[in-house]
């Protein structure tokens, strides 16, 4: 996959893409009391890694998610992006893919991916260039006068993912983006994510329920604990990349969902 | 035999029926006159209903601006701030359970019984669900798509711009048909019962004097404004639809029972 003209590899010497998240703690503060949501939370995930949450409902992945993305703020502790703080959404920065309902349904493809850039009064041409690049990138080439509603729930993700990246941030995170997919979709988009990670060399945070998801897409897997939102694992996941279809009914990939598995049934 | 032919077919022997029923006597004319007797009282009196029509239309024109812009704004208000909703949606909701034209006898004591009370009561009548339907399409908006926004950067305003609008433009005009709907009702009730002018004011005079064909021409005028204006806004959500085209719900929901004609027209 050949690098495209504004999605470009970065550069290995500076910060960019690095997630630093030290001491992290989130209070919720309700009437009748106060709830942990997080608790010391510390990890780092360096530029161009692919890092995947897990944990049962409840554990605060979304959480983290949305504090790395600028959209919630914490209670304690430091979340750096790039090697600074983020206290409110940069999409220069991190870019975000929710799940598939976040698409406006009112816009054509190309526009929902040209939005950030809207927002930012970018010039029509450069706008259209730009969203041209990130369609191919995510290969919908051709699709991009279409609604959501005329496209696969597949293809709305590839959009999402598109839109995420059309401002070339460093970090591209994920909130359970194929939660809404069958399974087969899902399969195939995971190879495709891995593809696009490949050829743009993002770091990825990705938060999602399915072990299998994890272990099969990440270099890293953050296992959390529910109430309260702890890190109680950190493994690294040794499969080769490209990572294939057989190696899902391997050893090493049975033995690292069997440990994330025992470190979640504890706990929920 | 496709449902457009159906329909049309319908229409077509409701309007033969309503010709040869009353001729052939099976409906004395006094309850039913037949069409072409209506016609040509309609047209005997026309500047009579001209001039009535003129005055109808000028009090919906002001009542459906007064009910739908302010109703729009209430709404909007009203469905984004949590505090307002709790102050007002319950009393709002109660008072559109009550049958408002009682209140209408009270507003001729306070504005005459000229075009002023009403545009009053009309306007009153048209802002209740116009505006509780806006306050619902603000309120259902999908929290994800705010929350997207957001994260590519959105500011307040173009958040309203860019995604509290267009998200809620269906709802909002469908809110407007029902409200439009009722602007009508309210003009002509009020007229027909205190008045001096309008079409309902006709339909109510030539009524007392028992002269059935006045007072079908005049149900024949309604008719047409409601018909009108139906049109006008399914013109309007089509428009709309063109920077909505994610969710045509105006265009086929025209078609189907209008929410207007399941409001109490009391």
């Amino acid at each position: 996959m050949q690098p495209l003209a504004n999605i470009t590899p970065l550069k290995p010497a500076s910060r960019a893409g690095a997630v630093e998240i030290r001491g992290v703690g989130q209070v919720f503060k309700t009437s009748t009391q106060d709830v942990t949501a997080l608790e010391d939370v510390s990890m780092e995930v360096k530029p161009g890694r692919f890092v995947v949450l897990v944990g049962p409902s409840g554990c605060g992945k979304s959480t983290l998610l949305m504090m790395m993305a600028g959209l919630r703020q914490q209670t304690s502790g430091t979340v750096l992006i790039n090697g600074a703080p983020i206290p409110k959404p940069d999409p220069n920065r991190v870019g975000v893919v929710f799940q598939e309902a976040s698409l406006f349904p009112w816009l054509t493809a190309e526009e929902n991916i040209e939005f950030p850039l809207t927002l930012r009064g970018t010039p029509k041409v450069e706008r259209r260039a730009k969203a041209q690049d990130a369609l191919k990138l995510v290969g919908l080439d051709g699709f991009g006068k279409r609604h959501p509603h005329e496209l696969s729930g597949g293809m709305k993700q590839r959009v999402s993912i598109a839109r995420g990246l059309v401002q070339d941030p460093p970090v591209l995170l994920m909130d359970e983006p194929f939660a809404a997919l069958d399974e087969q979709t899902r399969m195939t988009m995971g190879d495709e994510l891995l593809r696009i990670w490949a050829a743009t060399g993002k770091t990825v945070v990705f938060v999602t329920h399915s072990l299998t998801e994890a272990v099969y897409l990440a270099d890293e897997v953050v296992v959390m604990s529910a109430r309260p939102g702890r890190i109680v694992d950190h493994l690294t996941v040794s499969l080769p990349r490209p990572r294939t279809y057989e190696m899902l009914s391997g050893d090493v990939f049975g033995s690292l969902r069997d440990r994330i598995w025992r470190h979640i049934r504890k706990s929920a | 035999m496709s449902a457009n032919t159906l329909r049309r077919l319908i229409i077509f022997s409701l309007v033969v029926l309503w010709e040869v029923l009353p001729r052939t006597g099976l409906i004395p004319e006094l309850f039913l006159p037949s069409l072409s007797s209506t016609l040509v009282a309609g047209w005997n009196e026309a500047g009579e209903y001209g001039h009535a029509l003129v005055v109808t239309l000028y009090e919906v024109a002001v009542s459906m601006v007064f009910a739908c812009g302010f109703g729009i704004l209430a709404g909007a208000v009203v469905g984004s701030l949590s505090r307002a909703r709790i102050l007002i949606m319950p009393m709002i909701s109660s008072l559109y359970a009550v049958p408002l034209v009682i209140l209408y006898p009270v507003f001729t004591v306070w504005l005459g019984i000229g075009s002023e009370s009403k545009i009053a009561f009309a306007s009153i009548y048209g802002f209740l669900p116009t505006m509780l339907s806006t306050a619902a399409g603000i309120q259902t908006i999908d929290p994800q798509l705010l929350l997207a926004a957001r994260s590519m950067g959105a500011t307040l305003s173009q958040l309203l711009v860019r995604v509290i609008i267009p998200a809620a433009i269906p709802t909002v005009l469908s809110g407007l048909r029902v409200g439009g709907a009722l602007v009508i009702v309210g003009v002509v009730v009020s007229e027909m019962l205190i008045s001096s002018a309008g079409i309902g004011y006709l339909i109510s005079r030539y009524r007392t004097i028992l002269d059935s064909p006045h007072v079908f021409a005049g149900v024949l005028l309604v008719l047409a404004m409601t018909v009108a204006f139906s049109a006008a806004l399914r013109w309007i959500e089509q428009k709309a639809s063109i920077w909505q085209t994610g969710m045509r719900g105006g265009q086929t929901e025209g078609r189907n029972i209008r929410p207007g004609a399941l409001q109490p027209a009391g």
